[in-house]
């Protein structure tokens, strides 16, 4: 630490509504409170379940089971779809409640996770854990949903701390308690480890992280490489991941499809993508950003995803150039013949567009007609919805698209 | 006046001092030790606020408490349940002579589970390594509670279940300031908290009730009228005794109280700015100096 500098110990609060989407639900119809509900695509198929209530999964249900599995272990569960825009409400509501301790606030994808930095703020608010109860209780009161809180020195520690009590409860890890806390729990419990770094852990008989603990970075370096230094410092709970607060500037993009019934046909793969971009380009126009780079997430029928990217130097909120870069990122990124669950696009490297004009008005001649048509299509669809107007495509002779 | 019934002088322990009780008491030569602390002790803002040395972590703090006193209420059991590991590594890290109070946690006192019975088992297991050192578990019950039958049985059936530990009551509601309240505790040999609040209405006065010969427990909460219903512990909890103030409690309360118990703590909850271990530290002295033959 530099001289005349000292780190103050680290305050970090952490949030988890246990299944977010049905906690949701509940509140909006209480009457599902009584009996256990999967959240899933209906009319679909191949749908698998997109978040379950704690009856169904003590059940045996599981996120990503397909449905018809899931109805068949847990037989008296409702089945709802996925109201995406209404859990993205709820996070909402519930950040701007926490933005009344705490301008450092950091908040996962409508999944009910929130960390929040309250270093410094007791002059204000008063010690730590008072906050987690207040917020918790105001949370139960306001919006009907019962987080779990937990309190660390670090998003690790909070974030183990919350694995211990689902779905419901509160735990504090005092200051300088984080090793002990950690060494007699399992491996599995750490975040941020690879199906096969757990496996390795397993082979080597590591099954607690006081036995990872226990391990040098050069003992550790022979097996896991590069991640030796994670490891030893997960394992001894250190942790300098800064809270991040949500910024507009540094935000990316992000939309995603599940199909309803997996598949690998390519102009429905392409349509999806294509729809995609429309709403992401939409989404940066509203917010006069472009995007430098688009990034292709794929999860096939079998397994995790795979993530592929494109960029251009300038960057662009134009569908038409996005659509290219979604385009070339999804042909480096499907390379199999297996069926594809889900697609996600991830426009990142946001900037501020460029107010400069072009040196000779002549050059923009297509640049502008393009313009001209997305500018009137976004006027149409924040009047009567983005399913309003869309770009087709046509088929050329011998069947390509164009 | 104290100095006709009672005197004082500090022991070796810090803040904790001894009152001579009168000799119609308990026998002649009996003393009542009395041990003054504060509610908590992990408070950043008692760095900010020069109680610990600059730059002092977490980790270090009890074992600085114990330099100037010599029990402390642990309030963090009130927002989690008491778990064994975490409190055996505190024990074995706190100084010998550091006594402790415990709060019953929220779940059966203000947000009241359903299972609460079985928090009560988890209670106990988990407050098990304090076992040694504990003077008191203090049940807290919120402004609401009043004393309807739903609540009287309420409290009776968690006094039973918890009838193996010493117990402190302390009560928010006036409704609860009556004989047959004092009697039961009596019978119980139940603590009954000496509160010092506000001025408010609604709230349990400030009493010289004893209930338990084995154990009297004070606790200063300050006198925040302004802040004590704002919802904001900052202010609530915003306030500073004066000497005068704490001097003229002693006259009024401890001869009583200290006169009809074995032995008894006192307790500052005004964290706010570090004035509880301030006040604490205050009150030890004004203590101190009634032993020195000082009257108060």
């Amino acid at each position: 630490m530099s001289q005349g500098f000292r780190a103050r110990e680290r305050t970090v609060l952490h949030f988890n509504v246990a299944d977010f989407a049905v906690a949701v639900e509940r509140v909006e119809d209480c009457r599902l409170r009584q009996r256990p509900l999967l959240i899933a695509p209906l009319q679909a198929a191949r749908a698998v379940v997109y978040d379950m209530s704690e009856e169904a999964y003590r059940e045996g249900v599981r996120k990503g089971m397909p449905l018809r599995q899931a109805t068949r272990i847990c037989r008296g569960a409702v089945v709802l779809p996925p109201r995406a825009g209404l859990y993205h409400k709820a996070m909402l509501a519930f950040f701007k409640e926490l933005q009344g301790y705490s301008p450092l606030i950091e908040c996962g994808q409508a999944d009910g996770h929130f960390f929040a930095d309250v270093t410094g703020t007791h002059r204000l608010y008063g010690p730590a854990p008072d906050i987690g109860w207040r917020v918790r209780r105001q949370a139960r009161t306001g919006l009907g949903i019962n987080p779990i809180w937990t309190l660390g020195t670090s998003k690790l520690v909070a974030k183990v701390a919350s694995r211990l009590v689902k779905p419901v409860g509160e735990y504090i890890v005092t200051a300088g308690e984080e090793e002990a806390f950690l060494a007699p729990l399992p491996v599995a419990v750490l975040p941020g480890l690879s199906v096969r770094e757990l496996e390795q852990l397993r082979h080597f008989q590591l099954t607690t992280i006081g036995a990872l603990a226990g391990l040098s970075r050069h003992q550790l370096m022979v097996p896991f490489g590069s991640r030796c230094d994670y490891l030893h410092d997960i394992s001894r709970g250190i942790d300098d991941t800064a809270v991040c607060r949500p910024s507009t500037a540094t935000a990316t993009v992000d939309y995603e499809h599940i199909f309803a019934d997996d598949s690998n046909d390519q102009e429905e793969v392409e349509g999806v993508v294509a729809a995609l971009v429309s709403r992401a380009g939409s989404s940066l126009r509203g917010r006069q950003q472009v995007a430098r780079r688009i990034g292709i997430w794929l999860r096939y029928s079998d397994g995790g995803p795979v993530i592929r990217q494109a960029s251009c130097k300038n960057g662009t909120s134009g569908d038409f150039l996005l659509n290219t870069m979604a385009l070339a990122a999804l042909q480096r990124a499907w390379t199999r013949r297996t069926r594809i669950r889900s697609c996600r696009l991830v426009c990142d490297r946001l900037q501020r567009q460029s107010p400069q004009l072009r040196l000779f008005p002549e050059q923009e001649g297509r640049e502008l007609r393009e313009k001209k048509v997305l500018t009137a299509m976004d006027a149409l669809r924040s009047r009567f919805g983005h399913e309003v107007i869309g770009i087709g495509r046509r088929i050329a002779k011998g069947g390509r698209q164009e | 006046m104290l100095s006709s019934t009672a005197s004082a002088s500090s022991t070796g322990d810090p803040g904790r001092v001894e009152i001579a009780r009168p000799e119609t008491a308990c026998g002649p030569g009996k003393v009542c030790p009395v041990c003054v602390g504060t509610c908590g002790y992990s408070y950043t803002e008692w760095v900010d606020s020069g109680f610990y040395p600059e730059g002092t972590k977490s980790a270090a703090m009890l074992g600085l408490y114990g330099r100037c006193f010599s029990v402390v209420e642990l309030n963090y059991t009130w927002y989690q349940m008491a778990r064994a590991e975490p409190l055996t590594r505190m024990v074995e890290n706190a100084p010998p002579h550091l006594l402790f109070t415990a709060k019953l946690t929220r779940t059966m006192t203000h947000e009241r589970d359903p299972n609460w019975r079985e928090q009560l088992a988890l209670y106990r297991q988990g407050i098990e390594p304090l076992r040694k050192r504990l003077v008191a578990v203090l049940i807290q019950l919120p402004p609401d509670f009043d004393r309807s039958l739903a609540n009287r049985n309420y409290l009776a059936a968690l006094l039973d279940g918890l009838s193996e530990l010493p117990l402190a009551v302390e009560f928010r509601h006036h409704s609860w300031a009556v004989d047959s309240v004092f009697a039961e505790l009596s019978r119980r040999r139940v603590t009954l908290v000496t509160v010092d609040v506000p001025a408010l209405p609604g709230l349990f006065p400030a009493l010289d009730v004893v209930t338990n010969p084995d154990l009297f427990y004070g606790r200063f909460h300050g006198r925040n009228r302004e802040g004590w219903r704002s919802g904001n512990m900052q202010k609530k909890f915003n306030y500073d005794y004066s000497v005068e103030e704490l001097r003229a409690w002693c006259v009024g309360y401890l001869p009583t109280i200290a006169a009809r118990a074995d032995r008894g703590i006192l307790l500052f909850n005004n964290h706010v700015r570090a004035q509880a271990p301030r006040n604490a530290a205050k009150l030890a002295t004004i203590l101190a100096e009634f032993g020195s033959g000082e009257r108060i």
